[in-house]
């Protein structure tokens, strides 16, 4: 797999669409191209926040924040 | 929901190379853009990381919106959605100490993190549907048998996602498609060829296309990309 080729891998990686016997062979061609590599794959990670952000942002429900909150205080006093 | 969702209006546009706002007066990044002299993302992570239960509600209010749109666009369940929010924002407390800004950037790492939560809650309901109508299916067959689912944060997204939501817009439905069933959905090329009826390697290509171009797109909204 040429570096190029990884590319095309990495971005379906990010998104989990690489087959079994595509991942296996990507894992490999992973550690061929070590960090060069591996900064590829951080940057493609951008795509995930572009998709969420593509979309137009959602109300939640205004007790969601006071039980998360509550959870957090006794988590942290527990 | 129609299938390409992740793009409000599935029309073909004209087939041309979307050129983002190189010239506009703002800079063009893809994260949000925050009010002057309040703390980055990165500032809040290193508090919750720290234990400050300040910052994580500093990023709850920043990123409550965003993060339920994505949850909701993959489970379409108003009341599911908030409490997988809640779960999602109480895992990024507890799951802080792992983040590595090395490795991207903090509202990177909750969307990954939620989408793969909202991913798994929607496939314990197509499982449990399954079970359902299997159930019902044999109930069926055996009638005598026993029987018995922010405020806005004040953060100036607009911009960012009209231009995001161009580069998206620009791809072929088709593309659209398979990465929204990918993003959104979860499924893998083999589940994707075999709802739309597709050839693997079609579906494969579409989705290398879509991404590349994306991605590109996204490389003109920012430079460090």
């Amino acid at each position: 797999m040429n570096f190029n080729e990884f590319e095309n891998q990495a971005r379906l990686y990010v998104i989990g669409a690489l087959e079994a016997d595509e991942l296996e062979e990507f894992e490999n061609a992973r550690k061929k191209f070590g960090k060069k590599g591996e900064d590829f794959i951080t940057k493609c990670y951008a795509l995930h926040e572009a998709f969420a952000l593509s979309l137009r942002p959602a109300k939640a429900s205004s007790a969601i924040k006071e039980r998360l909150m509550a959870m957090v205080k006794a988590k942290k006093e527990a | 929901m129609g299938p390409a969702k992740l793009i409000a209006s599935t029309r073909r546009k004209p087939k041309k190379r979307v050129r983002l706002a190189r010239s506009r007066a703002r800079p063009v990044t893809v994260t949000a853009q925050l009010e002057p002299g309040a703390p980055s993302d990165l500032d809040l992570m290193r508090g919750i990381q720290a234990g400050d239960p300040d910052a994580l509600s500093q990023l709850y209010d920043r990123y409550n919106g965003i993060l339920k749109a994505l949850i909701l666009r993959v489970i379409h369940n108003e009341a599911e959605a908030d409490d997988l929010l809640q779960e999602i924002f109480m895992e990024i407390w507890n799951q802080a100490k792992n983040f590595s800004a090395q490795k991207g950037k903090p509202l990177g790492w909750m969307v990954t993190l939620a989408r793969r939560r909202a991913i798994d809650g929607l496939r314990k309901k197509q499982a449990y549907a399954r079970a359902e109508e299997r159930l019902q299916n044999e109930t069926e067959q055996q009638p005598d048998a026993w029987v018995h689912n922010a405020t806005e944060e004040e953060i100036m997204l607009s911009d960012t996602r009209s231009l995001i939501r161009k580069v998206l817009k620009s791809l072929p439905p088709a593309q659209q498609q398979a990465i929204d069933l990918a993003f959104f959905k979860g499924m893998s090329q083999r589940e994707i060829a075999a709802k739309t009826n597709t050839p693997l390697g079609t579906v494969k290509t579409r989705l290398e296309l879509g991404l590349k171009k994306i991605y590109d797109g996204l490389k003109e909204l920012r430079d460090e990309l």
